[in-house]
């Protein structure tokens, strides 16, 4: 009975706490601006009201276009319950299961572009276009850093792997893996969420066309997706897993807060890129992400 | 019960069907579905442990005894040839039927017949002289298949560089083969891994089956040929017949002593091959082109895995040697059971609508629903999205990779960056199939052939269907497997067969399983929480365009035109552009086209100048008597001169 009500509760805090980071970054970017913003909980209102309300389809779209997105969902609450919780501990843990949790982000990737080519909107085969591209880095970044913390750790399983400090090359392994949390998540500098009516958006115009529940199980998928990633930094760099349950979750939390307000100053204080500098970037990270793991190499053996 | 039964069977049933085939088209496909069936039988038999199989014959062919031998890792494969041979024929039944190919259907059925039975030769063969015999015969007959429709030019071009780069590959096997002969005395075949000797002929090997898998830059027969090659054949020679070569290079680096080079070399091979191929897929536009260079990147994959297991095998690493090795051989099966379902697809979207042009398709899901759903579901597999069955076998490979970094030996350095390749690999093969199934099937027909298509009737969507439960099964069931693989990892290597199946293999299974069922339900869900409340159909939004046209979606070349240029170096895309000019244009041309790089920028430049060489010393040949005398007077002199000062030293 304790293991449904644990995995139950882990799902709870996923689902329910997911929706406030946005709001967050919103209010630290009304804040640097001198505004006040949207309340930080607008997402939530903005999920409720949108599942209420009725759906308009385009005469184009197939039923994949609903799938989509309900796939796409199911795939990243799949990979958040992969993700340990810090003392909470993750829902199922295997050996090797930091590949299904790559892969599961994967999924939601084709099922957003599935969904968003449904249309045959050119907008939105542009933003799939972009978005299953530029992936490409930002896959081979993120690999590499899992890879760094497999030699780092000697283990191919998330709770072990997570579990201790990143060691010696923890900070160019940061500073890597933010840059694929801006890149996966659509922000600045990468992507600009606030427009939506210009030829440079990646995320945002591949749900031009979705509107009522399917465009909530999106945005909701959205919010997860910049949770987990979040979540997957604060641990791949903090020794999480050395700490008394309290503080550890005390350091999870703080350390979500604060990569959410590292997203916010970031998008406050820089302009988006020119698109032919985004692989130069995702290039970089990918880069720091090799030394982090030249570090874990050397270090190791020490 | 052994093999020998069912064996005997399938080989009677698929000799008459190959006298029958060309006039009788409905017994003829009975009696391959019930030599298939047969084939499948026997292989499984061995997969669920009867054991090995050995049978000599008591008269010779060409001066040597026949010798057969049926174990696990060629059971393997014999059940794979079984699976897309039958699927494969059925397809053709109606895909190349009598009535809409009177003068080819008849000989396609023969050879289909004659392609079948000599790859279960293939893989039975245990002596060299009667492998290279079944070799060949596979070779020809895949060179028939491929151009049934002759008229076509480009089918001729295509046949005629299968044909041409077989045989480059086949002479690597006939130099293989004899010296193996000659350094044993003998031509039988099997475990001989302690004549150290031996070691060098490998390479040999890796050249002659490496033509014939398409392994990186010796694929250059492949995109044609299966592009050009009717559909059932293509799959068939995507699913089944590159993995001949691939079983060519796991038997032999089974049985042979290796240069310890082997593993370096089959790992960058793999690796270059895997990125590079799924480069050019992304690059097409023709649908069965991409699918083919899918195959290059598939195959690469398979020799990471393989690579992989040689570096684990040479220094004594059975945890993650295994995993790998395993990762490889699921990869065999998982490979030709999508792939074998994407040449279908793409067939059936050939037959409906003329074209295989992505830019010119578009929208197809109406009209041909059952299609357009089997080919998404390949196309994840092909992608190696869980919970599908491509996943699971590189996920094997990863977990290789992985370990093998972890290990900290000197094969870290290969493992490492093999994983980061694999990682992008996966991640560009996840936006090229994006491209190849929703450009196809969804948005609007592109073309007035697009508008008019049908879905394809009853006996090309069965096969389909089939192979996507099978995709799925593996997908779900992958524990069920391991036993086979274990066995037919312990053919390859004696120590590794024993070990117990790595635990997290069940536990996949299951949440695979859970996956899906979620997924399914989540979808459903949404489905009726949308449905009630009224759909209102309206056209696509598109930030307000009022009348957004077909012409305006994003098309192949713009859907690859963000990743492609990161591979110009080697794809050397080509552009032909005529921007528009003045104050009211009157016309702009923009063509670009991906070349096949290696044929055009490699070996046709290297075939010329051996022409041109050739061409220079046919001068000497003109005809006029007093100078072939002036030659050998000029001849004797030179002689005379060597003899001279030969003697005086």
């Amino acid at each position: 009975m304790m293991p449904l009500v644990e995995s139950l509760l882990r799902l709870l805090v996923w689902l329910l706490l997911a929706p406030l980071l946005p709001g967050l970054i919103n209010q630290v970017k009304a804040w640097v601006a001198g505004r006040r913003g949207p309340p930080a909980l607008q997402l939530y209102y903005d999920l409720a009201r949108l599942w209420r309300k009725g759906v308009v389809l385009s005469h184009l779209a197939s039923p994949g276009f609903l799938a989509g997105p309900a796939v796409g969902w199911v795939a990243i609450t799949g990979a958040a319950l992969l993700l340990p919780l810090g003392p909470g501990g993750g829902g199922v843990s295997f050996r090797g299961d930091v590949l299904l949790f790559v892969y599961l982000l994967a999924v939601a990737r084709f099922c957003t572009a599935w969904a968003a080519l449904e249309t045959g909107s050119a907008f939105e085969g542009m933003g799939a276009a972009r978005e299953v591209s530029f992936a490409v880095l930002a896959e081979v970044a993120l690999i590499t850093a899992i890879l760094t913390l497999s030699v780092q750790s000697g283990s191919v399983t998330l709770a072990t792997m997570l579990a201790p400090a990143a060691g010696a090359g923890a900070v160019l392994l940061a500073a890597g893996l933010f840059a694929v949390l801006l890149a996966e998540n659509c922000r600045v500098p990468f992507d600009d969420p606030n427009t939506h009516l210009e030829l440079t958006m990646i995320h945002e115009v591949m749900v031009l066309d979705h509107s009522g529940p399917p465009l909530a199980v999106v945005l909701h998928g959205a919010a997860m997706k910049l949770m987990i990633f979040a979540v997957l930094l604060v641990q791949a760099v903090l020794p999480i897993g050395t700490l008394s349950p309290v503080v550890a979750a005390g350091w999870l939390a703080g350390g979500v807060l604060g990569v959410t307000l590292g997203v916010g100053l970031v998008e406050s204080l820089l302009a988006r890129f020119a698109f032919r500098r985004v692989p130069l970037l995702l290039t970089t990270a990918f880069l720091l992400c090799l030394f982090a793991l030249l570090l874990a190499w050397k270090g190791g053996g020490a | 019960m052994t093999p020998a039964l069912p064996l005997g069977v399938a080989a009677a049933t698929l000799v008459v069907s190959m006298m029958l085939g060309l006039r009788w088209s409905r017994g003829w496909l009975a009696l391959v579905v019930a030599g298939a069936l047969a084939t499948a039988v026997a292989a499984v038999l061995v997969l669920a442990g009867a054991g090995e199989w050995e049978w000599r014959s008591t008269f010779a062919v060409g001066g040597e005894r026949l010798h057969l031998r049926l174990d696990a890792l060629s059971a393997m494969f014999l059940l794979l040839v079984g699976v897309v041979g039958a699927a494969g024929a059925v397809y053709a039944r109606e895909y190349w039927s009598d009535e809409r190919y009177p003068r080819s259907a008849g000989r396609g059925r023969c050879w289909w017949s004659a392609l079948f039975v000599s790859q279960a030769a293939v893989l039975l063969a245990s002596n060299g002289l009667h492998f290279l015999l079944a070799w060949e015969l596979f070779a020809v007959c895949g060179y028939f298949l491929i151009v049934l429709e002759s008229r076509r030019r480009d089918v001729r071009a295509a046949g005629w560089l299968y044909l041409a780069a077989s045989h480059a590959g086949t002479l690597g096997l006939f130099a293989f083969f004899s010296a193996l002969a000659a350094q044993t005395g003998s031509w039988e075949l099997g475990p001989m891994r302690e004549q150290a000797a031996l070691a060098p002929l490998f390479w040999l090997a890796l050249f002659g089956f490496a033509v014939k898998a398409g392994v990186f830059p010796l694929h250059i027969w492949l995109p044609s040929a299966h592009a050009s090659a009717p559909s059932h054949v293509s799959a068939v020679l995507s699913g089944v017949a590159l993995k001949m070569g691939v079983y060519g290079l796991v038997r032999f680096s089974g049985w042979l002593p290796l240069p310890g080079a082997a593993g370096w070399v089959v790992i960058s091979l793999g690796a270059a091959g895997a990125l590079l191929g799924i480069a050019f897929a992304l690059a097409q536009n023709d649908l069965k082109r991409l699918l083919a260079y899918s195959s290059v990147e598939n195959i690469g994959v398979i020799m990471i895995g393989l690579g992989a297991a040689l570096l684990g095998a040479a220094r004594g690493e059975t945890s993650w040697g295994r995993l790998a090795l395993a990762g490889a051989l699921l990869h065999v099966w998982n490979h030709g059971l999508f792939k074998s379902l994407l040449f279908f697809g793409a067939g059936s979207v050939l037959h409906a609508t003329g074209t295989r042009e992505i830019s010119r398709l578009g929208g197809l899901w109406r009209a041909m629903p059952w299609t357009a759903g089997l080919f998404a579901l390949g196309a994840m597999a092909v992608a190696a999205l869980p919970p599908l069955n491509g996943f699971v076998s590189e996920w094997l490979v990863y977990l290789g990779l992985f370990d093998g970094a972890m290990g900290r030996g000197a094969a870290a350095w290969a493992t490492m960056p093999a994983a980061i390749v694999l990682a992008m690999t996966g991640a560009l093969a996840l936006a090229t199939f994006v491209k190849a199934s929703a450009l196809v099937f969804l948005g609007a027909p592109r073309t007035r052939a697009a508008t008019r298509a049908h879905e394809s009737g009853r006996w090309m969507r069965a096969p389909m269907a089939g192979l996507a439960a099978a995709c799925v099964a593996l997908g779900l069931a992958p524990g069920l497997i391991w036993p086979v693989l274990a066995r037919a990892t312990g053919v390859w290597h004696p120590a590794w067969g024993t070990a117990e199946a790595p635990g997290p293999f069940g536990t996949l299974g299951t949440v695979h399983l859970v996956l899906a069922i979620l997924m399914v339900a989540a979808a459903v869900g949404l489905g009726r929480r949308v449905h009630p409340r009224g759909l209102r159909r309206a056209p696509t939004w598109d930030c307000g365009f009022a009348a957004p046209s077909a012409r305006m979606q994003y098309t192949s070349g713009s859907f690859g035109g963000v990743a492609t240029p990161w591979f110009a170096l080697v794809l050397r895309p080509a552009r032909i552009q005529r921007r528009p000019r003045g104050y009211f244009p009157a016309d702009t041309l923009h063509l670009q086209r991906v070349p096949e790089t290696v044929l055009e920028h490699v070996i046709e430049p290297v075939g010329r100048a051996i022409l041109r060489g050739a061409s220079l010393a046919r001068r000497l040949q003109h005809g006029r008597l007093q100078f072939y005398i002036a030659y050998v007077g000029v001849g004797l002199v030179a002689l005379g001169a060597i003899a001279w000062w030969g003697d005086v030293r």
